[in-house]
């Protein structure tokens, strides 16, 4: 039982938190939203300090690194509330890797760790909300390969993606498969999100397509939890932030002639605010510890974990523009953006109800961390 | 980062929960798992059983004949206790004023007073609160004034948990009047069965007598049973307010009771109704949560690296969830809760309680009880203010 972080997990911190810092500006942050809410450079940026291959193994170019790192590199990059979303490349690592024959992993693991490739997670449909045994997309033999027909919706920079990791029903089973954006039949329509980034419609018309595996749910599954333990860390980052920037605006701003910070009834409300924080701390440590353990109990973890989180989310965020007063709801002042970062993160990958439900179903007779 | 502890942790886990399983009296665990009244034998009996095995000081170092486990160690073995149903350890002896007898009294009043300590023979009380003096502990008025070799001390404590069993108690007193209030208190030790020492139980609204009111009319106190240097008895008391940080957040006995809860549920045919199945699979998050704050705690004592000021999250937090758990079992139970029946509350009763399920007889009593959690060793609302220091400044 130890919740120290290694000399290496320390330096890889500080190298992601330097380039958020020096690299990844508000301004540049804002030019990006404006673009479009993707930006390739930064992407290529992340993939030079290594994130985007850091579940991809040696072999094939990557990091070969663990869900501790992930959670380190997220938590960073929440603090610069980054648009461009590594935990897809997490998921794309992490799922090749784990589940795809050798010949696919060889194909794009190297690419995808080298940013050359952006590989998204496209899932959402609009009957199962976020359920993921529900499916109406369909796989089809195609000669030696596969077809897919598919609407899938919201899909992270969707529009960008080279190729995008598709779960369809095959057999009357879901399958998981890699689909290139290039492929005849393929289509996407993008657009922006209220945290400012990108996402896009995916629209499949027997596309080609290459199986990653036949056993879709459980990779499905996993792929989420990859995604749920990554945006438990990222939100961590944004509330740090969010906590920051609130205290400081709080002990500069005077009403009545002294600081905000001296009122009682407000400086609750920013202790409830630590707490929430550290509450989300504690279970975004929980889900990454938990990110390779058996499935039954990574998902139960997982639950809990996103449970936490999206609570925690939405406090701080709605407490941050209650305590900034008019300039809080200002598109100008950075807060209202971290504000808007948590709320979208708390609907990914499984709002709080939600998850609220996957803990109800799965309750033992016990329960703690070790059970 | 490593969630499990390390395979040496997990055997002294294993040596404990045996130890316990043996030692611990099944009509004493019986009363703890349904919530039944405990008398001061079941309480003074698990005690003397532990300081037979000097584990009562469980937290003592080995110098003072503790055991010298670590911050770790302790949360295991206070673990395996809770889950086994062993009632509280009373802290006020072992986890309260020994350390600052250890930390601050001299060699003589080390050798006389944390054998018995030790022993669980001897029976403390705190006396911090008064009428005036709560939150604001430093307002204590009680006085002692010196006269030759002993203190005459006047004034009143309340609030005196479990004082009616007292054989000593330890006292904050006023000693000056001259600066901040803090300055002029001192740390006294004072024998209860003193002639001018009234102790007065008050009820509670559950109808039980867990505190009490102590009067003192002119109580003599030798000189030698003052703790260190007069005046300087605020230092002390804050000494022992920071001991054993984890330990307020009482996250075992929550995860026992989170337990009791899933069956008192499962009972009443309510594990599958949804609306009160999502409110506890809320609380069990909640104490997951909590559970993963004191393992951080832990953790960064054990390693020294990350100071984690948390503490007052933890006293906040694991109130909050020991009046939820307290709640939502009265609420599972319904009106079967309303009776208020109180031999129904002492084990082995055999009347018949309204409904059938003598189990539900003290739940109410229980919610009623733990509303204390959130207003005792300082409120959540003085919590809340600690934490906003930490954070605003």
């Amino acid at each position: 039982m130890d919740f120290d972080f290694s000399n290496d997990q320390e330096q890889l911190r500080d190298a992601v938190r330097k380039w958020v810092d020096k690299g990844y500006s508000f301004e540049r942050r804002r030019a990006t939203v404006a673009q479009g809410g993707f930006s390739r450079d930064a992407w290529n940026e992340l993939a030079e300090l290594g994130l985007c291959g850091l579940y991809v193994s040696d072999d094939h170019g990557g990091m070969g690194m663990g869900p501790t790192e992930a959670m380190v590199a997220m938590e960073e990059l929440g603090r610069g509330i980054v648009l461009e979303p590594l935990a897809q490349a997490l998921i794309a690592g992490g799922i090749v890797s784990g589940y795809a024959p050798a010949d696919v992993q060889a194909q794009w693991l190297p690419k995808i760790a080298s940013g050359e490739a952006l590989v998204v997670l496209a899932y959402q449909e609009r009957q199962a909300r976020y359920r993921l045994d529900i499916c109406e997309a369909k796989a089809a033999p195609a000669g030696s390969e596969w077809s897919v027909s598919a609407t899938k919706s919201i899909v992270p920079a969707g529009d960008m993606a080279d190729a995008w990791l598709v779960p369809a029903m095959l057999d009357g089973k879901l399958a998981l498969f890699l689909v290139e954006r290039s492929a005849d039949g393929a289509a996407s329509r993008g657009y922006g999100t209220q945290d400012g980034s990108r996402a896009a419609e995916v629209v499949l018309d027997q596309a080609a397509a290459t199986l990653v595996t036949r056993d879709g749910l459980a990779a499905l599954e996993h792929a989420v939890d990859i995604g749920i333990a990554a945006t438990c860390a990222e939100a961590v980052g944004v509330m740090d932030k969010t906590l920051a920037v609130t205290v400081e605006y709080m002990n500069q701003r005077k009403q009545f002639g002294v600081a905000i910070a001296s009122f009682q009834a407000l400086r609750h409300r920013v202790s409830d605010m630590k707490m929430q924080l550290e509450l989300a701390r504690s279970m975004g440590y929980y889900a990454s510890l938990k990110l390779n353990a058996p499935a039954d109990e990574r998902r139960s973890a997982l639950a809990r974990a996103k449970y936490q989180l999206g609570c925690s989310m939405r406090f701080v965020g709605q407490q941050s523009v209650q305590l900034h007063g008019g300039i809080g709801v200002t598109d100008e002042y950075i807060g209202s953006h971290y504000f808007k970062k948590l709320t979208q993160l708390e609907m990914t990958f499984g709002d709080t109800l939600h998850h609220l439900g996957e803990v109800s179903a799965r309750m033992q007779d016990t329960a703690g961390v070790f059970a | 980062m490593d969630l499990a502890f390390t395979p040496e942790e997990q055997q002294f886990r294993e040596e404990v929960r045996a130890w316990v399983k043996d030692n611990l009296p099944a009509a004493t665990a019986h009363k703890v798992h349904n919530a039944l009244r405990l008398s001061r034998d079941d309480l003074q009996g698990w005690a003397k059983i532990l300081g037979k095995k000097g584990w009562l000081g469980f937290g003592w170092p080995k110098e003072f004949g503790g055991p010298g486990w670590t911050a770790v160690q302790k949360h295991l073995f206070e673990e395996e206790c809770a889950l086994a149903g062993a009632p509280r350890i009373v802290p006020f002896g072992p986890v309260m004023v020994a350390p600052v007898i250890m930390a601050f009294g001299n060699a003589e009043q080390q050798k006389r007073f944390l054998p018995g300590i030790a022993s669980g023979e001897v029976w403390w009380s705190q006396g911090y609160s008064e009428p005036g003096s709560g939150s604001d502990l430093a307002s204590v008025k009680t006085r002692a004034e010196r006269q030759g070799d002993k203190y005459i001390v006047n004034g009143q404590k309340t609030w005196t948990t479990l004082g009616q069993h007292g054989d000593w108690m330890f006292n904050l007193v006023r000693t000056s009047t001259e600066g901040k209030p803090q300055t002029g208190i001192s740390f006294l030790l004072l024998d209860m069965k003193s002639p001018g020492v009234t102790v007065r139980p008050i009820k509670l609204l559950d109808g039980e007598y867990e505190v009490n009111e102590v009067f003192f009319d002119n109580v003599e106190v030798p000189a030698e049973n003052l703790i260190g240097e007069e005046n300087k008895g605020w230092t002390y008391a804050k000494h022992l307010l920071s001991h054993e940080r984890t330990n307020i957040a009482d996250v075992n006995r929550s995860k026992r009771e989170l337990e009791r809860l899933k069956r008192i549920a499962r009972n009443e045919g309510l594990w599958d109704d949804p609306r009160f199945r999502d409110e506890i699979a809320k609380l069990e998050v909640d104490v997951v949560a909590l559970e993963m704050l004191v393992l951080r705690v832990l953790s960064a004592e054990k390693s020294g690296k990350n100071s984690l000021d948390i503490a007052g999250l933890l006293k906040i937090r694991g109130s909050e969830i020991q009046q939820r758990y307290g709640e939502l079992m009265m609420l599972a139970a319904g009106p079967f809760s309303l009776p208020f029946i109180e031999e129904a509350m002492e084990a082995g009763w055999q009347g018949n309680f309204p409904g059938g399920v003598v189990a539900h007889a003290p739940l109410a009593s229980t919610y009623f009880n733990l509303r204390k959690t959130t207003i005792y060793g300082g409120s959540n609302e003085v919590q809340r203010n600690i934490v906003a220091q930490t954070v605003l400044g």
